[in-house]
Order: C-alpha cells, then sequence, then structure tokens
C-alpha cells in the first residue's frame, strides 16, 4: 500500500516536471555511455569503434528514454491528453455530427442538471439549521376517523413537554396575518405566532436584540415582538433604535426586542415572516390556549442527541394513552404521530419531483442511444483507420482506449454546453415553479449540482462510447482493409445493435409520452371540471378586522353591513357578497357536527363537514344553486332563531331517503361550539377543498349569526379587477381609514393558481416527451437513411432485375415500421408500469387509460414513418445504373 | 512477451540490483551493470540499459536513493545506494527466491527421477 502511493507520488512529481527529469535521465545515461566507452578503449578499441560498442552494449538510447519517460510520469494521463488533442481534431473533420451530437447531449444534460438542482434543493439538502436530522414533526393522528395529520391543543401541547424525556426541547409555529399600523400605511404582515423556545429549538442566533425567554410566553408578559430584517430595512425603515420601541399590529402596541437575519425562517412556513409574537400575545390563537380540544397547534421538537425517532415515538404512545384517559373527552381516539422534519416539509412534492427526474433521466438515455448509433455509423465508415492501427501494432485496449477518449471529449464538451443550459434553464424554471413549492428559494446551480453535471456527462459519455468502440475494436482487419470504399458492407452484429437502439428509443419515448398524455388529459379534466360554482367575472378581496380594536362581534357584523350596504350602491357593483372561507383559494374549515335527536351509530360514524359563513348574497353572486328550501335573507339575524343551509353531499350522506329541512344540527365555529340551528335548505356541491378533491359535505351559516373579525368579498362584476379593487378600497377606507384591502384577484386566476403544481408537473413532463419524440424520430431517421446508404447496391440490382418503385419504398417502409412495432412492444409493457406509478397523480382517468395509449402509438407509428419516408423516397430514386456502377 | 514473464524478469533484475547496491555500497549505473556481468561470470549479457528501468521502479519504491557524484576517473555520475526499507525488502525478497528455487530444485529433481 505504501509502496503504491510514494510511487504515485513521485511520478505525479515526474510528471509535474518533465522537462527536468527526461534531462537528467540524458545526462546519466551520457555518463554510462562515456564509461562503457571508456573501458572498450582500455581495452584496446579505437575511440570510434569503442563507442559504437558501447552503444550496443547499452541499448537504443531513445528506447530507454521512451521507457523511462513512460516509468517515471502518468502514461495513463499522457496518452490520454494525446487521444484527446486527436479527438478534437477528428470531431473539427466533422462538424456536423459533432453539433448533432454536442447538442443532443447538451439538452440532455442541461435538462437533467436543471431538474436535478430543483430535486437538490427542494429533497437533498440539508435543513437550514443546526443537526437537521434531529428534527422532527409531532402531529395528532386519529385513525378511526380517517385523520392522518393534524395539530394539536396547547394544554396537550404543554403535557407532551413536561412529560417527556426524549426531545431536547419542544415548540409550535402557527401562522398567519396582523395588521401593522402607525409606520407609513397600513399593512398585512405575515406573523410567526410561537411559543418562546422556538429560536433556541432551531438554535438560531439574532442579528440584533433578543430571542424570547420563556418568560415572554406566560400570561400577563408585556407584548413582546421579534422582527425580520427584511422588515427593519423595508418598512421599519432600518431604525437604528427600533430595538425598545413598539410598533402596533391589529392596533395593539407590540415592544421590539430582537431583529432576525434575512436569511432565516421558520420551519413550515413558504412565505417570508415579517413578525414573531409569543402565542401568549396573539388576538387569535392565544384566545385559544386553555382549550384543550381542537387541533390547530403545529408541533415539532429536536431529539436528544443519541434518540431514535423509534424510540421517541414509543414514548409519545405511551404519553397518548396516559392523555386519553385522563382527558378521554378531547383525546380518545388520538395518537401521536412523529415525522423527520424534511419529510414533513418536502410532503408529495416529492414524488412529483421524482417523476420529473426519472422522465429527464429517460430522455438522457435516448440521447445517449442516439450518439451511439451516430457513433455506430461512424465506427462502421472509420472501421479502415482503425484497420490500419490494428496493423500497425495498436491493442485492442489501446483502439477502445482511443475512441473511448473521443467519446469522452464530446461528452465533456456535451457536459459544458449543458451546464450553460442548466443555468438558463435553472431561471426560466423559477419562474415557472409554483409558489407553494416548499423550499423553492434554495434552487440553484451550485457546487454540488455542477459535480452531479460533469459526473452525468462522463458516465453518459463512457455509456454511449463504449459499446460502439467495442464493436470497433473487434473488426477484423483482413476485411475491413481489403474493403474498397469502406461502407459497402456491414456486420450483421453492428446493424443489430443499431435497430435495437432505435427500437430502444421509441421505447422510452413510449414511456414519456404516455406519461405526459395521461398528465395532460388529466389536467385538462381538472381545469374543465365544474366547481360547483360560476367563478367568471368574480373579483374576491380581502379586509382583515384588527381585533384589538374590534374586539366584539357586533363591531364585525356591523362592518360588514355597512361594507355590503355601500358597495351595492355602486354601479356595477351589486353583486357583492361575504364569505369565510372563500372556495379553494382560502383552504377549507372542518368542524364536527351533531344532528340532533340522532346520535351517531358508531365511533368511526365520523360526523365532519366544512363550515362557511356567507351573506345572503352569496349563492347568488356564485351561482351556487338552491335545491330545496330558502336561502338566507336579511331576516337571518343574531335575534332570529339559528339556520343552517347544507350541502347535497351532506343530505345524502347523513340523510338518506329522508327530507333534512326542518331538523336541526348542533355545530359552530369556536367558541360557540355548540348552536342547534335549523336546516332551512339544500344547495348545490362546491369544490371548496381543491379542484381535484370531490365535493364533501359542507354546512352554511349566515355570516350575520357567525361573524368573523374580517371579510372576504366577492364581487360579480363586468367592470375590470383594478376598477372594482380601487371600488372595494374607496369603501373600506370610508369605514376605517387604517384598514387595508388585500390579495383582491380574480376568481378564475386564483382557481388557475391553485393548480400551478400540476400545470408545472404536466408542462415539463410534456415538454420531456416532445423532446423524446424528437430525438427517436431522429434516431430512427438515423438507421435508415444509413441503411438505405449501405443497400444502395442491392436496391440497384432490385429495380434491375424490375422491381417497382413503389416496391422499394414499401421495403424500406416496412423497415422502418418493423423497427417501430419493436420499440412499442417494448414500450407498452413499460409504459403501463411507468402510468401506474405516476397514477395517484392523475385525475378523473384510470392509469391504463385505453385512449392516451392508442394516440401515443399512434403518433409514434406516423411520426417514425415520416421519418423513414425521407430516406425511402431516396432508395427509390436510386438510378440501377449508378449504384452497380458504384461498386 | 507475456506479461507473466516480464514481471518474473523484472522481479528478479530488480533483486539483483538490490543484492549488487547492498554488497558494493553507494554505485552508478554502469558499476552496477558491469558488477552484474562479473558476478554472473558473463553468463548474463543484459542490455545495459535495462537496469535504469529497474533503477527507477525501486526509486519509486524509495527502496534506493540517488544522489549525483563524482566517479574515480572524474566523471559526473547519479550514485545509487540501498536504503533501509529496500534492505529489508532485500532480506525477504532473498529468503523468498532461495524458498522458491529449493522448491523448484526439488520438484525439477524429482520429475528427473520419475
Amino acid at each position: 500500500m505504501f509502496a503504491w502511493i510514494t510511487t504515485l507520488a513521485s511520478r505525479m512529481c515526474a510528471w509535474l516536471s518533465p522537462g527536468h527529469v527526461d534531462r537528467e535521465f540524458a545526462s546519466e545515461l551520457e555518463a554510462h555511455l562515456d564509461m562503457l566507452t571508456d573501458e572498450n578503449i582500455r581495452r584496446g578499441m579505437p575511440p570510434e569503434q569503442a563507442r559504437r560498442a558501447a552503444r550496443i552494449k547499452l541499448g537504443g538510447v531513445t528506447q530507454l528514454k521512451e521507457t523511462n519517460h513512460e516509468l517515471r510520469g502518468l502514461p495513463l494521463i499522457e496518452t490520454f491528453l494525446q487521444d484527446a488533442r486527436y479527438a478534437l481534431r477528428m470531431l473539427q473533420k466533422s462538424p456536423g455530427f459533432t453539433a448533432v451530437a454536442v447538442l443532443t447531449l447538451a439538452l440532455g444534460i442541461g435538462a437533467n442538471t436543471a431538474i436535478f438542482s430543483v430535486v437538490y434543493a427542494v429533497l437533498l439538502k440539508p435543513l437550514p439549521y443546526a443537526n437537521p436530522n434531529q428534527l422532527v414533526s409531532a402531529f395528532q393522528a386519529n385513525t378511526q376517523e380517517g385523520i392522518p395529520e393534524t395539530g394539536t391543543s396547547y394544554p396537550n401541547f404543554e403535557e407532551w413537554r413536561a412529560q417527556n424525556h426524549v426531545f431536547s426541547e419542544l415548540a409550535t409555529i402557527d401562522f398567519h396575518q396582523l395588521t401593522l399600523t402607525g409606520r407609513g400605511e397600513p399593512s398585512e404582515v405575515d406573523t410567526c405566532v410561537v411559543t418562546p423556545e422556538h429560536f433556541a429549538l432551531l438554535d438560531v442566533k439574532p442579528l440584533q436584540g433578543r430571542v424570547f425567554f420563556p418568560e415572554d410566553g406566560k400570561r400577563g408578559a408585556p407584548p413582546v415582538v421579534i422582527v425580520s430584517e427584511n422588515l427593519w430595512r423595508g418598512t421599519l425603515g432600518a431604525d437604528p433604535k427600533i430595538l425598545g420601541s413598539s410598533i402596533n399590529l391589529d392596533k395593539r402596541p407590540f415592544t421590539v426586542i430582537g431583529i432576525m437575519p434575512a436569511s432565516f425562517r421558520s420551519p413550515f412556513i413558504n412565505s417570508k415572516p415579517e413578525v414573531w409574537i409569543p402565542l401568549v400575545q396573539d388576538p387569535l390563537f392565544g384566545s385559544w390556549m386553555a382549550r384543550r380540544g381542537g387541533h390547530w397547534l403545529a408541533v415539532f421538537g429536536r431529539l436528544k442527541p443519541g434518540v431514535s425517532i423509534a424510540q421517541a415515538q414509543a414514548e409519545m404512545d405511551a404519553i397518548s394513552e396516559r392523555l386519553a384517559s385522563e382527558f378521554p373527552a378531547e383525546n380518545k381516539g388520538w395518537t401521536v404521530r412523529l415525522v423527520p422534519m424534511q419529510k414533513e416539509i418536502v410532503g408529495d412534492v416529492r414524488t412529483a419531483l421524482l417523476v420529473l427526474l426519472g422522465a429527464v433521466g429517460l430522455v438522457l438515455l435516448i440521447a445517449c442511444a442516439n450518439i451511439a448509433n451516430l457513433l455506430l455509423t461512424r465506427a462502421t465508415s472509420r472501421s479502415k483507420e482503425i484497420a490500419v492501427r490494428t496493423a500497425l501494432g495498436a491493442g485492442r485496449i489501446r483502439i477502445i482506449r482511443q475512441l473511448l477518449s473521443e467519446t469522452v471529449v464530446l461528452g465533456l464538451l456535451g457536459g459544458v454546453i449543458g451546464i450553460a443550459l442548466a443555468y438558463w434553464g435553472v431561471r426560466a424554471l423559477s419562474s415557472l415553479l409554483p409558489d407553494n413549492l416548499p423550499r423553492v428559494n434554495a434552487i440553484r446551480v451550485d457546487n454540488f449540482v455542477l459535480i452531479f453535471a460533469l459526473v452525468l456527462s462522463a458516465i453518459a459519455s463512457v455509456a454511449f462510447g463504449l459499446v460502439p468502440a467495442l464493436f470497433a475494436s473487434k473488426s477484423d482487419i483482413q476485411s475491413s482493409l481489403r474493403e474498397g470504399s469502406g461502407r459497402s458492407g456491414e456486420g450483421g452484429n453492428r446493424r443489430r445493435a443499431r435497430s435495437c437502439l432505435a427500437a430502444a428509443e421509441i421505447a422510452l419515448a413510449m414511456v414519456l409520452l404516455v406519461a405526459a398524455g395521461l398528465l395532460l388529459r388529466s389536467f385538462s379534466k381538472l381545469t374543465s371540471v365544474s366547481p360547483g360554482f360560476e367563478p367568471q367575472h368574480i373579483v374576491k378581496a380581502e379586509i382583515s378586522l384588527p381585533q384589538f380594536q374590534y374586539s366584539k362581534p357586533q363591531q364585525w357584523t356591523a362592518f360588514s353591513d355597512q361594507l355590503l350596504a355601500h358597495l351595492q350602491t355602486q354601479p356595477g357593483l351589486q353583486d357583492s357578497a361575504i364569505a369565510i372561507p372563500v372556495p379553494i383559494t382560502d383552504g377549507y374549515i372542518n368542524l364536527g357536527f351533531e344532528i340532533v335527536g340522532v346520535p351517531p351509530a358508531s365511533q368511526s360514524d365520523s360526523r365532519l363537514a366544512n363550515y362557511v359563513s356567507v351573506s345572503p348574497e352569496y349563492f347568488r353572486v356564485m351561482q351556487i344553486p338552491l335545491l330545496s328550501g330558502r336561502l338566507f335573507d336579511q331576516q337571518d339575524i343574531t335575534s332570529a332563531p339559528a339556520v343552517t343551509l347544507i350541502s347535497k353531499a351532506l343530505a345524502q350522506r347523513y340523510f338518506p331517503n329522508q327530507d333534512p329541512i326542518g331538523k336541526h344540527l348542533n355545530f359552530g365555529f369556536p367558541p360557540n361550539g355548540d348552536v342547534s340551528r335549523e336546516i332551512i335548505g339544500i344547495v348545490g356541491d362546491v369544490r371548496d377543498t381543491s379542484l381535484g378533491d370531490a365535493p364533501g359535505p359542507m354546512m352554511y351559516v349566515p355570516f350575520a349569526q357567525a361573524p368573523f373579525w374580517g371579510a372576504n368579498l366577492v364581487v360579480k362584476s363586468t367592470l375590470s379587477t383594478s376598477v372594482v379593487a380601487a371600488a372595494i378600497r374607496q369603501e373600506v377606507q370610508k369605514i376605517d381609514k387604517d384598514l387595508p384591502v388585500t390579495d383582491v384577484g380574480k376568481l378564475p386566476d386564483l382557481l388557475d393558481a391553485s393548480v400551478s403544481q400540476q400545470r408545472f408537473r404536466t408542462f415539463l413532463l410534456g415538454l420531456f416527451a416532445v423532446m423524446a419524440l424528437i430525438l427517436a424520430a431522429t434516431g430512427i431517421f438515423g438507421v435508415i437513411s444509413y441503411s438505405v446508404t449501405c443497400r444502395t447496391n442491392e436496391i440497384g440490382i432490385r429495380v434491375a432485375l424490375g422491381a417497382s418503385r413503389s416496391a422499394i419504398l414499401r421495403m424500406i417502409l416496412r423497415e422502418t415500421l418493423l423497427l417501430t412495432s419493436a420499440g412499442l412492444l417494448i414500450g407498452i409493457p413499460c409504459a403501463l408500469i411507468a402510468s401506474h406509478l405516476i397514477g395517484h397523480m392523475l385525475f378523473g382517468i384510470s392509469a391504463n387509460d385505453p385512449i392516451t395509449l392508442a394516440a401515443v402509438a399512434f403518433t409514434l407509428v406516423a411520426v417514425t414513418t415520416l421519418a423513414g419516408f425521407i430516406p425511402a423516397r431516396r432508395a427509390m430514386q436510386v438510378d440501377p445504373m449508378v449504384a452497380l456502377r458504384h461498386e | 512477451m507475456s506479461a507473466d514473464k516480464s514481471d518474473i524478469l523484472q522481479g528478479t533484475l530488480d533483486l539483483m540490483v538490490l543484492k549488487t547496491l547492498d554488497v558494493m555500497g553507494p554505485v552508478h549505473g554502469y558499476g552496477i551493470a558491469r558488477r552484474i556481468e562479473q558476478i554472473s561470470e558473463e553468463a548474463l549479457q543484459i542490455n545495459q540499459g535495462t537496469i535504469y528501468a529497474s533503477l527507477v521502479r525501486l526509486m519509486q519504491r524509495r527502496w534506493i536513493s540517488g544522489a549525483w557524484g563524482t566517479s574515480d576517473n572524474n566523471r559526473k555520475a547519479k550514485f545509487y545506494s540501498i536504503t533501509k526499507a529496500g534492505r529489508k525488502q532485500l532480506n525477504a525478497e532473498a529468503e523468498n527466491w532461495e524458498r522458491i528455487s529449493t522448491v523448484i530444485g526439488r520438484v525439477l529433481r524429482l520429475a528427473d527421477r520419475g
């Protein structure tokens, strides 16, 4: 081992200063010769003869120097450089081939590198916190109710924190917006609501000031806030005396105690938080802290060193069992589930990204097959050159090495251009990426990605270079040298290899096309599905009321009544309504309910429905049909009997074969969780969680009976969005000049944005499939046109013997079709496997969709026939005289 | 030429060079070549140049070291001497060599009798 290292070291040294070593050896040999000559003279030879004899005795000086050079230096690298120089010359000599091969490869490598940079940033890069492997998320789960993971309540969190021995710390995080006033225009700031241990757990230091202390989380503590560097430098004007001064959040003063660096982000939050406040100070969540029921708090923790997640899970199982027996009303049936934080953050994006990476890998494979094909063709026409080399004494390994050097040069060229493409591609991707993709800010071409690209191009070049090199080195010298033109005949093996490559390309292209076709069809179904309401011409806007100022529900109702009344007097804005939440764009509120007089049949009979609070005009504005009964009207106010409207799905699921109208449901938004409401009507189903999810049971309540501290407006108007937005702003500020209007947008655009991830992957996979199709078509074109060239003689003879032009055409096209069918035969089962892998990404379409399969097969046959038709036409025009004379 | 054969020859020559340096102390390439020819009573007629490959290999393994100096008749030449590691290697190899040659000799005698 040691000897090996010292050898290499001394070789490296010699290689780095070759001239010196060679010169030294030359003078050593010179001395040797002189001594030999001296001795010969001493023995009585004349000087001339003595010198000659000495030379003979020593051996060929040049040879010796050569051997010495090889022994001392690094011959492998030297011959590679020599080969590489030669390869560059060869590539220069055929610029067409070089351009096609390098570009094909650059596209493949560029696309792979770009996608890999996304995969790396989102899936592989460790989270930007100290010891990220120790970080886990903790959820409550209820298998009986089919709830895989949800938040917990603050009292439960306190028990977890106090009773466990496996976490060095546990903390919680929630997120919403508060209104910042008193510093310029009123604005909504993204707020992280945390328990004080949040920062210590993540082991982050503030830019200035301090993080929260445990005392800051106690009831009655003075309200404090930590602001982000961005907010400090922006809205707060980089105020140097910001620490200790106060800012108003929801009209309540908070003392600024720290500034977090711009690079810091809290986990699970995709947008950049601007302020952090202790949970106890939050106007919304703070009021829920005493309730043990409820699942709204996101918990995460840091495992103690050496504690595995399984150990922690076992401990949390024990704790949740204790909690279930201690507080059965709130905790029966609930367990705790721990998930590594990285996995939780990445979520279901993982599969989509891996599918894309797989797809782009297939594109590279096709590109490699294509280049291998080109190289095989070239190797055939170069067989004479190789035969000459072999005849002059080059060993098989040496020939393979030289041919591989050429492909490595080709691969590196492709790699370099590919990396340039990747830089551009990552930029293009970043603008395409859906906003809700986690960790999207970390995406870029960094060193790790560059290494990936280089390794990839090296592997690719060996992959496409090895087969042709092996074939070329095996060629029979005798026959190659004897062949006149070097192209009249071609080994059957080589031709078979080329046909196999072409068929494989078609099979791979088929896989990609089927996957892309399925995604495309499912996407078009997704975007054309009826959401149950009519989004056309609807503008949505959000107004949030600061809770410290608007603390009473009466104020909320008064505000919304006033706003709607004002808006409805404006021309073009009569169709205005309020809803919280607005379907799809706002998320959903899922609440339990009871049917008065009908106890649940069993434990597993979960009575859950999505809850919406709306003003009476909502159904008219959104065109949600009334199926029976009546809608809300202006008389459904707090003093009137509590009422509700249910969706068709709720009626069918919980009131089969009976009329629900007149029956009562018990439910409500916390803290009024138990209000008995009479069902007064049934309305149509709405896809309120996402376009892709089937409509579930829903229950509506009149906003006047269940108001919120804010209003989400939906306005149906043929006026432009900006006019509507300006009118809304004007009306809102007439009521309260400190209220910001946020998230103004057209509902169709917002629905569009809700499927941005699906659009992103469909677009990319489609792009890759088109690349694959083009590459496969050129592959077929190459094989067929080369085969026509090789068969010029044969075709000439056939024509001379009376074969018709159309028979020749048919012959060539048959060859094309044979290749295509072989490709399809392999491709169809592979495509079916692939489509099952992406099965869960499909909407409204089966993974075995025969229409997609047939369409793809037809496209492939059509495109490859076209690709074969061009050389076939050339074959048709072969002049028998010319062809025969050619020999 | 097959690889095995040249390997044996290389190893043999290396061993002879090491032994020569061990016995003679610092000596130049020509001196080593002469010495090997003399010891073998001119039976081993080598191209003297071939010992240089051997010297390079031994240098690279740090079994010998080399330094420029002046020869008896006032010529500049590179003098080689065996290192500590080289002496260790020589002992091990020499033992190995003797064992092998004894075994081979025994086998050949056996074959003669058979």
